[in-house]
């Protein structure tokens, strides 16, 4: 990679960009091709193999299905969480716009295990939802979505509040005058300028959820087939020291959230393209 | 503003419906943290807190934050320096990369090193050589806090400097001054509250890694424990008020950083205001 | 001649005893005025004048603290603007992004849920209206300004609103398509016969689109009134100031052949006002010429405009290409035909004393 600089008065590139460069490889470059390195001296058969066990497999549903259960309830509540933060005011609000972050200050482990016994049988709202629903939290999936709302809520809220923030009141004026109400006016001018944060946001927290581990794996309970998030099965083949097959599962996961992150790329760029009239 | 209604139904019912959703999923596991702690008593969770292994692991829980902290501010300084004010092939790339960290998961974060410096790995033999252990050691966790925070800082400077512009700091270069006089009169000025607000984001989630960490250390009880790790261990091993104890050490430090965030980011904005 | 054309012509808008504040500011303050049925009246002032203030309280975008307004005889003050059958265009168009072109214009249309058939005759026949055929399945972005505003333009009339409302249609254009559009703009509402009022800063794009002035300052109605009206019997001497060309002097009396009316000494002068002659070019007025040195002299492509000091004045004046030249630092002969003396809150026109004795042709 030639790099050319166009001649600039501002000094320190050298020494700024040599920095850069040399940190960037030492933590992240140069670890990841010791990924790709290391995998490439699977023969595809072997790595074939190992992701399409059954248990491996079950673990990637298990993950992808609870990270979009999450997700979307995650978009839908940060949606209605963004709204409230930018266009109404009430008592309290400060508290709520600064408790939001509570996720991302929070050890997933000290998240997962507060989340697990609370939602035991025993626990707290464990005990309610048994007696009067029959349903059980831990140690089922239905725990895993949990937790994973938990570490997503802040994604879509900060995602939509800075574009809800900034749309043109004109825009809604402008649909009153023609007749519009208050629902058509949301659905047909607002949403559509938010839709893009929205989706933004979304992908996130979904990505984020399908590589999450220290606030499943307590709540989870770890049962292979039903509640074993795949995180947690390269970590056991780790400790089993079968680097093959942990590497084999990450890249499948690596794939995947690079394939979710490209998806959103492309959308917002088409979206973009279609605003600024590029295309 | 006659459009924007600020009452009604349907504000009192997201509201009301938020509120729920946020206490439920926010407020209560916290409450049950700080409840569960003290369940057996003040004595036996001071006891808990300021126990030989939970302080040890505390200490490499701070020690590897710092050092995440300060690799990651120089990096985040120098990346941002070298983004903002040039132009070059590869910017794109290059911040792609630096962005990378944030959307791998925790676990993979701990696979790649243990595969680059792990028993497996070329280097190993070159390590071994100099007595250097990196895995299941304290560099090794060290290492992982680094990348799991990498791109905190620069991604905070970034935008700043770029809406601010070259425009000052090339007078500054033309007036014949050099490198650090720019950067510490021209630039420091404008990026103060971004770059402290990317150093309490950086803190608070390098004391909060669990995963990477967990694939990294040799678990060893006072030797290779960060406090998330620690906790994990006294929860497996049904010591709840131990557990929870450590805990609520680690919730009080997020309620200290949530507050920070929140002023941090309004003095960041009065600055930009004013600036305008 | 029918009964009908015998009765004085009722006010299609109307406002009466309008106030408005915006926290201190008050945007309009006891204001009065009528629009009759198919006159495209402009609202013209200066910014902070209220003039936006006015025309947002008619679409229902604001509400008056005091007050009524009427359209078509009727109180509106509680009828929100979705109901009021008002078409308004914006100053940045706030075309809808994420929706064609086709989809912008339709939309008044789809809220009234008319039938798809009818919506596409109606889309259709605006397009061609606006000269956009062909467009209609381009995004706002991909349009130019000039045509944004033809699409704005016709999103507004989509719906066949009784009232149209542009707030400074043109101010977001460059001036070399602004003066195009102008002469659209009047012609398009000129045969669509529909009630319009539109405001400005502009006093030529008031003078050229609008059959009528209303010319706001400081939240109040100064004077309503035709382009001419304005300019040749301003009421107060902020209209006097406002259109056309105009100096003020401050001590008029300094001028022979002009008294001091009493109350006040400054004084209004339009450069037709007064005439400047070369010494010894004119003989009728050569005992109540007064001298002055030519200060400057610019070419205005038709005329040119002479700067003359005297008595301490510096007076602009109009005299054609084809007389003799005038150079600077020339003395010559000035005449002043009239002025207007600034009296309180009104001003009063005042011909030259030496106009009444003398029986000269001018």
């Amino acid at each position: 990679m030639i790099i050319r600089k166009t001649k600039s008065v501002i000094p320190g590139f050298g020494l700024s960009f040599g920095v850069t460069l040399a940190v960037l490889s030492l933590v992240v470059l140069i670890p990841l091709c010791s990924l790709v390195v290391f995998s490439a001296k699977l023969t595809f058969a072997e790595f074939w193999h190992v992701i399409t066990r059954e248990r491996v497999l079950s673990s990637y549903y298990v993950s992808i299905g609870t990270s979009l259960i999450a997700s979307l309830v995650n978009a839908v509540f940060g949606l209605a969480l963004a709204w409230l933060l930018v266009r109404y005011e009430f008592p309290g609000k400060k508290f709520i716009d600064g408790v939001i972050e509570l996720p991302f200050a929070l050890p997933t482990a000290v998240a997962g295990i507060s989340l697990t016994h609370l939602t035991t049988t025993n626990g707290w709202v464990g005990k309610l939802f048994d007696s009067l629903f029959g349903i059980k939290i831990a140690y089922t999936p239905l725990g895993i979505i949990v937790a994973l709302v938990f570490i997503g809520i802040p994604f879509v809220v900060r995602s939509v509040q800075p574009v809800l923030e900034k749309i043109d009141i004109q825009y809604e004026e402008a649909a009153m005058i023609l007749g519009a109400k208050r629902g058509r006016i949301f659905w047909k001018v607002i949403f559509p300028e938010i839709l893009p944060a929205l989706i933004s946001g979304f992908t996130l927290a979904f990505a984020r959820s399908i590589g999450e581990y220290g606030s499943v794996v307590f709540i989870s309970g770890n049962i292979p087939y039903e509640t074993e998030i795949a995180p947690l099965m390269i970590m056991s083949k780790l400790q089993e020291f079968d680097y093959a097959s942990a590497t084999s599962i990450a890249l499948v996961l690596l794939t995947l959230a690079f394939v979710i992150l490209s998806v959103n790329a492309i959308l917002q760029s088409v979206v973009s393209r279609r605003v600024s009239g590029l295309a | 503003m006659d459009i924007r209604k600020n009452t009604g139904a349907l504000k009192w019912t997201l509201i009301i419906g938020c509120s729920i959703f946020l206490f439920v999923f926010l407020i209560l596991p916290l409450a049950y943290i700080v409840v569960t702690a003290l369940r057996q008593g003040v004595q036996a969770y001071w006891n808990a807190i300021t126990d030989e292994y939970a302080l040890k692991a505390a200490w490499l829980t701070i020690v590897a934050t710092l050092w995440a902290v300060v690799v990651n501010t120089i990096f985040g300084l120098c990346a941002a320096w070298a983004l903002t004010k040039f132009a070059f092939r590869g910017k794109k790339l290059i911040s792609t990369f630096i962005d990378l960290p944030v959307t791998v998961s925790p676990i993979i974060a701990g696979l790649i090193y243990v595969l680059t410096f792990g028993r497996q790995s070329w280097l190993f033999p070159i390590l071994d050589k100099f007595g250097i252990q990196i895995i299941f050691a304290t560099p090794g966790i060290v290492l992982a806090t680094v990348f799991v925070t990498f791109p905190f800082i620069s991604r905070e400077l970034i935008p700043v400097l770029t809406a601010q512009g070259n425009d000052e700091e090339e007078a500054a270069a033309l007036m014949g001054a050099k490198t650090f006089t720019i950067f510490r009169k021209v630039t420091l000025p404008h990026i103060k509250w971004a770059l402290l607000y990317g150093v309490v984001l950086c803190t608070a989630r390098a004391m909060g890694e669990f995963g990477a960490v967990s694939v990294l250390s040799g678990h060893l009880r006072g030797k290779t424990n960060t406090l998330p790790l620690y906790i994990e261990l006294l929860y497996q091993g049904y010591d709840f008020t131990g557990a929870f104890g450590a805990s609520s050490v680690l919730v009080i430090l997020a309620i200290i950083i949530l507050a920070l965030r929140v002023w941090l980011e309004k003095r960041g904005n009065k600055e930009l205001d004013i600036s305008k | 001649m029918s009964s009908a054309e015998n009765k004085v012509e009722e006010n299609y808008v109307e406002l009466r005893h309008i106030n408005k504040r915006f926290g201190d500011f008050q945007a309009s303050r006891d204001v009065n005025l009528g629009v009759k049925k198919g006159r495209l009246v402009a609202l013209l002032g200066s910014s902070g004048s209220g003039k936006t203030t006015i025309l947002r309280m008619i679409a229902g975008l604001e509400t008056p603290d005091s007050g009524e307004i009427l359209i078509d005889g009727k109180v509106v003050n509680d009828v929100p603007g979705s109901e009021r059958g008002i078409g308004f265009v914006f100053q940045s168009y706030a075309l809808f992004r994420y929706m064609t072109v086709y989809d912008n214009i339709a939309f008044g249309l789809r809220v009234k849920k008319t039938s798809k058939a009818e919506i596409d005759d109606r889309v259709h026949e605006l397009l061609k209206l606006i000269n956009c055929e062909g467009l209609e399945k381009r995004y706002p972005s991909q349009l130019s300004g000039g045509q944004r505003q033809r699409v704005a333009f016709a999103r507004a009339l989509a719906p066949r609103p009784q009232l149209l409302l542009l707030d400074e249609p043109f101010a977001a254009i460059d001036a070399k398509i602004r003066l195009e559009l102008r002469s659209w703009l009047r012609e398009m509402i000129t045969n669509l016969h529909i009630t319009s009022i539109f405001v400005t800063h502009d006093q030529d794009e008031a003078i050229e689109v609008a059959d009528d002035i209303i010319v706001t300052d400081h939240g109040g109605i100064e004077q309503i009134g035709s382009a001419r009206e304005l300019y040749t019997n301003p009421k107060t001497p902020f209209v006097a100031q406002f259109i056309g060309n105009s100096i003020v002097v401050n001590d008029y009396a300094r001028f022979q052949f002009f008294h001091d009316v009493g109350e006040g000494t400054k004084a209004i002068l339009r450069p037709e006002f007064i005439a400047v002659f070369k010494k010894g070019e004119n003989k009728q007025f050569l005992s109540s010429a007064e001298e002055g040195l030519v200060e400057d002299v610019i070419f205005r492509g038709d005329s040119l405009e002479i700067r003359v000091r005297i008595h301490g004045f510096v007076l602009s004046a109009t005299r054609s290409i084809n007389d003799p030249m005038i150079e600077i630092g020339e003395t010559v002969d000035v005449f002043v035909y009239r002025l207007f003396v600034i009296k309180g809150d009104t001003i009063e026109l005042h011909d030259n004393e030496s106009l009444k004795k003398e029986s000269v042709v001018i």
